[in-house]
This record gives structure tokens, C-alpha cells and sequence, in this order.
């Protein structure tokens, strides 16, 4: 009973982190570091453009 | 039920790894520290799932992921020579067929640490891999420390979620690795960004509930195994903690009296055990402990390179234990002496001196030595002062650093009394560390290179003859 809780308690704290973990971009770029800022701003506008075709489609 | 949530869980953050494929790496860190294989008893125990996250992680990381940033730093060099090392101890050494199955699951230990810091390139990884550790290890901390509550627990009499006697699941490693997570923990609760609600920058009160709850957990450890390491441990936290407090007396007092308060409510057994931590000759472990250390300078001396894994495996020990009984005003001495053989060595310390040699020490203790020292210099370069303040992306570094050369160092500490040396989860501190010391220093560079530029572009505008400017100068050392 008491391993079931715990087990259930970290395991759904695992699985909300590793979710939001995974939806966000600076899992494998660095806002703030001034060589992969390009490859962000890069990612961001492509991002933007999909969305706008997606709107207009 | 449980087996098919856990077998759930591992596919779904294996299948999550197409996606991100650090999630294989957090995959592994959680089958390593958890072992849900053990805890499970139909498919995931007949699956490799530790070797498919593995290849996972390291072709994940080969094939997909980006390599900007990624450094190979001077530490991870440290442990890729200490791999080869135990390598070649593990071919000479003196029990060829105990060593082969401790080197069967060391060398694992070891690739898996020279392999972790290549990946931790931005901050929410390193967060995520604290995470993931913190919560894995929690699943065992948290219904260790429920059931101390409710029974008191006893020494190799606390049931934890696996009968094993291995890795975490060994009550005195249990009770270091817990209290050495309690820096970590409550370093997520404060400048986490995993569970910080979106635009806000601060804590959600329930993670600091859950942090301040586990770390409640953790100190019971060591009362519910009986680990008089996890005391020790637990007391240097304190210690270290005061460092940084800003009413350390206060602190000091309330702690005092919180103790004190406390120990009515203690098992009488575990009391008891704590007593024999100032009267080593008059417990058997203490003074086995201290016999087998002395065996082990004795046998460097003649295998100065160690004598490969588990060469404890050799000693004899004969140890005089001293029972005292006062009647009245008669004290009554008897001295009881046992004969042993094959004790293990109770000390990292000791088990790398005596399995590696004095290089094998010296690699480990440069390894853990740097940490401190990279820790300590991080902390100093950007703690928060009213002078000068770290630039605001840089804020949670000294934290960081903080609770990882905490955590190190509790490990170090709980490492004179247990033989850890190999314990995975403390290379994953290790790593974090190489991290965090890398991400910092790629950070600095790229912040020093305009002022490159600027000072080269000076010097091209002053004619030859002319000395370069005092601040120029300084600019380009």
C-alpha cells in the first residue's frame, strides 16, 4: 500500500516533468547563449511561418 | 497493476525519446538509480531495458543530437583513466573471478559518466537530469521514511520497495545517497522551471511542500536503517548549510532544541546504535571496520597498484572487542577477541586504495577534489552581492553549484564509512558538475569575445610602436 502511493506519487511527478520537459525548446537550445541564439530565432521564425500558412490554409 | 503501469511508464519515455532523444538519456538515469526490472515481475524483468537505454541514449546522442556546446572537460578525462586503470587492475588482479563481476557492472558506471556531460549543454537539461534523479531516488526514499514513521524501522529490519541489498536498496548507501539529495531537492523547489507555473518566476507552493516533505523523508533514513553514516551525514548538511544562513545561531539553537525534542520519539534501538559512534571498541562493526583499514595499508605496501576488485576477499582479521560493565564503584574490562576473514572494506577510501592502488586513490581523489574546488569557484564568481550582482541569466548558477558541492561533499563524507566509490548515482553528481562547469565556461568565453575583437581592433588603429593601453591589455589576458 505504502510503495503502491509512493510509486504512483513519483511516477506521475516523473510524468508531468518529463512532459514538460519534452514540449520545451530550450531542452536543446540555449536561450541565452549567444551561439545557438541564431539556430533559436531561426527555429522561432520557422515556427511563426507554419503557423501563418496553417491560418491561412 | 503496478507491473503494467511500470512497464507503461519505461515504453512511454523510451517512446518519448523519438521525439527528444535526451529523454533516452533520463531513461537510463531512471532505470539505474530505480531499477523498476527488480521492482517488476514480468516483462521488464526479462528485457535488458538498462542496455536498450544505453544504446538508446549514446545513439541518440551520436546520430541526432546537436553537438554545439559539447565539451570534453579535464574531469571526464579523470574518469575515462580511471576506467582504463581499473581495466588493467581488473586483468592482474589477485581474485580474477570476483573482480570480473564487480568490473561487469563498474565499467558500466563509468562510460555511462564519461558519457553524461557531453549532453548536459543547456540548463533545463541539467534540471531535468536533477529531477529525474531526485524523483527515482524518492520512490524509494519516500515509503522508506513513511514506514520509519509508522514502525520505527531497525537495523536490516526496514523494507524497502526491493529486498536486494544492492545499490540504493543497501540500507548505509540509502541513508548517504538520501541525505546527499537534500541539496538537490530543495534547489528544484527554489529555482526549478519544470514545475514553476508559466509566467511566474515564483515556486508553485505544492513543490515546496513535496521538496520540503522528501528532505523530512531523507533524514528519517537514517533512523529507519540504522545507519549511523546517514547520522554523521545528515550533521554535516547542517554544517554546510550554515555557511550561507543568515541567523546561524538562531539556526544553530532551534536545531539544537529540535533534537533534543527528538529524541524521546527515537526507537530505543537506534539510540542505542548511535551511542557506539564515540566507543569503537565496544561494537564489533567499528572495530572490524578499523582492523580492515589497517589490513589494507598493510597490504599496499607489498601491491602499491592495488590488488584489483574485491581483493578484501584475502584478509584475515583478528579484533579485540572491549565490553565495560560497572557494578557500584567496579568497572569490569573484558576484552573478547574475534577472528574474521573476508570483510569488506566500509570505506571508499580504502576500497579504492586497496583494490586500486595509491593511482587509483589519487585519480579518485583528484576527481572529487576538483569538483569541490570548480564548486567553490563557481559559487564565489556569482553569488548574488550588493556590489555586483550576476548577470540574470547566470542567477541560478551559484545555487546550483551550491547544492551539487553539498551534495559532494555529504557523499564524500558518508564515503569514509561506506564503500561507494563506484556508486553511479555519485557520478551523476559528478556530471552534473562537468555540466555545469562547461555550460559556465562556454558562457564566459563568448561573453569575452567581443572584448577580443574590440581590443584587436584597437590595437590595429594604434600605430606599431605604441604600448597597448593598460585596460587592453587586460582585455586580451
Amino acid at each position: 500500500m505504502i510503495d503502491n502511493f509512493a510509486l504512483g506519487l513519483t511516477h506521475l511527478l516523473l510524468a508531468v516533468g518529463l512532459w514538460r520537459v519534452l514540449l520545451r525548446d530550450d531542452l536543446d537550445l540555449d536561450p541565452d547563449d549567444p551561439v545557438e541564439r541564431p539556430r533559436i530565432v531561426q527555429r522561432f521564425r520557422r515556427r511563426s511561418r507554419d503557423d501563418r500558412n496553417a491560418r491561412t490554409d | 497493476m503496478i507491473d503494467l503501469a511500470l512497464t507503461a511508464f519505461v515504453f512511454a519515455v523510451l517512446a518519448a525519446g523519438v521525439r527528444r532523444p535526451f529523454l533516452w538519456v533520463l531513461a537510463y538515469v531512471y532505470i539505474d538509480i530505480l531499477a523498476p526490472q527488480k521492482i517488476s515481475w514480468m516483462l521488464l524483468t526479462h528485457l535488458p531495458i538498462s542496455l536498450i537505454a544505453f544504446v538508446l541514449a549514446f545513439a541518440g546522442w551520436a546520430y541526432v543530437d546537436s553537438k554545439a556546446g559539447s565539451r570534453f572537460s579535464f574531469r571526464q578525462g579523470l574518469i575515462a583513466l580511471l576506467l582504463v586503470y581499473c581495466g588493467l587492475t581488473t586483468l592482474f588482479a589477485d581474485l580474477p573471478e570476483f573482480a570480473a563481476e564487480k568490473w561487469s557492472w563498474v565499467w558500466k558506471a563509468l562510460v555511462f559518466a564519461v558519457f553524461l556531460p557531453l549532453t548536459l549543454r543547456t540548463r533545463l537539461r541539467m534540471e531535468a537530469l536533477t529531477l529525474v534523479m531526485v524523483l527515482s531516488a524518492a520512490a524509494i526514499i519516500i515509503p522508506a521514511g513513511i514506514k520509519t514513521l509508522a514502525s520505527g524501522g531497525g537495523y536490516g529490519s526496514l523494507h524497502l520497495l526491493v529486498n536486494d541489498n544492492t545499490g540504493l536498496y543497501e540500507g548505509s548507501i540509502l541513508s548517504t545517497v538520501a541525505i546527499a539529495l537534500i541539496p538537490l531537492a530543495l534547489w528544484l523547489a527554489r529555482e526549478g522551471t519544470i514545475f514553476a507555473p508559466a509566467a511566474s518566476s515564483k515556486q508553485d507552493w505544492r513543490v515546496k511542500v513535496f521538496a520540503w516533505a522528501l528532505s523530512f523523508a531523507a533524514v528519517l533514513i537514517p533512523i529507519g536503517t540504522e545507519a549511523r553514516t546517514g547520522l554523521v551525514c545528515a550533521a554535516v548538511l547542517v554544517m554546510l548549510s550554515l555557511r550561507d544562513m543568515k541567523h546561524r545561531f538562531l539556526t544553530m539553537g532551534l536545531l539544537g532544541a529540535a533534537s533534543l525534542l527528538a529524541v524521546p520519539f527515537l526507537p530505543a534501538s537506534f539510540t542505542e546504535r548511535m551511542e557506539t559512534i564515540g566507543d569503537h571498541q565496544a561494537d564489533q562493526s567499528a572495530s572490524t571496520r578499523l582492523a580492515v583499514w589497517e589490513w589494507t595499508l598493510e597490504y599496499v605496501e607489498t601491491h602499491p597498484l592495488g590488488g584489483g576488485f574485491e581483493a578484501y576477499r584475502q584478509n584475515q582479521l583478528s579484533i579485540d572487542v572491549v565490553e565495560t560493565s560497572a557494578s557500584g564503584n567496579t568497572t569490569a574490562i573484558e576484552t573478547e577477541r574475534l577472528e574474521d576473514k573476508g570483510r569488506a572494506y566500509h570505506s571508499s577510501y580504502f576500497e579504492m586504495l586497496g583494490e586500486q592502488g595509491w593511482p587509483g586513490l589519487a585519480i579518485w581523489l583528484l576527481l572529487h577534489g576538483l569538483g569541490v574546488w570548480q564548486m567553490e569557484r563557481l559559487i564565489r564568481r556569482y553569488r548574488p552581492t550588493s556590489v555586483s550582482p550576476p548577470p540574470q541569466a547566470l542567477e541560478w548558477v551559484a545555487p546550483f553549484a551550491r547544492a551539487l558541492q553539498h551534495s559532494q561533499i555529504v557523499y564524500l563524507v558518508g564515503s569514509v564509512f561506506v564503500g561507494i566509490a563506484f556508486q553511479p548515482f555519485c557520478y551523476m553528481v559528478v556530471a552534473l558538475q562537468c555540466g555545469l562547469w562547461t555550460l559556465v565556461r562556454r558562457k564566459e568565453q563568448a561573453a569575452q569575445v567581443p572584448r577580443l575583437e574590440r581590443a584587436r581592433f584597437r590595437r590595429r588603429l594604434l600605430p606599431a610602436s605604441t604600448p597597448a593601453p593598460q585596460g587592453v591589455a587586460e582585455g586580451v589576458a
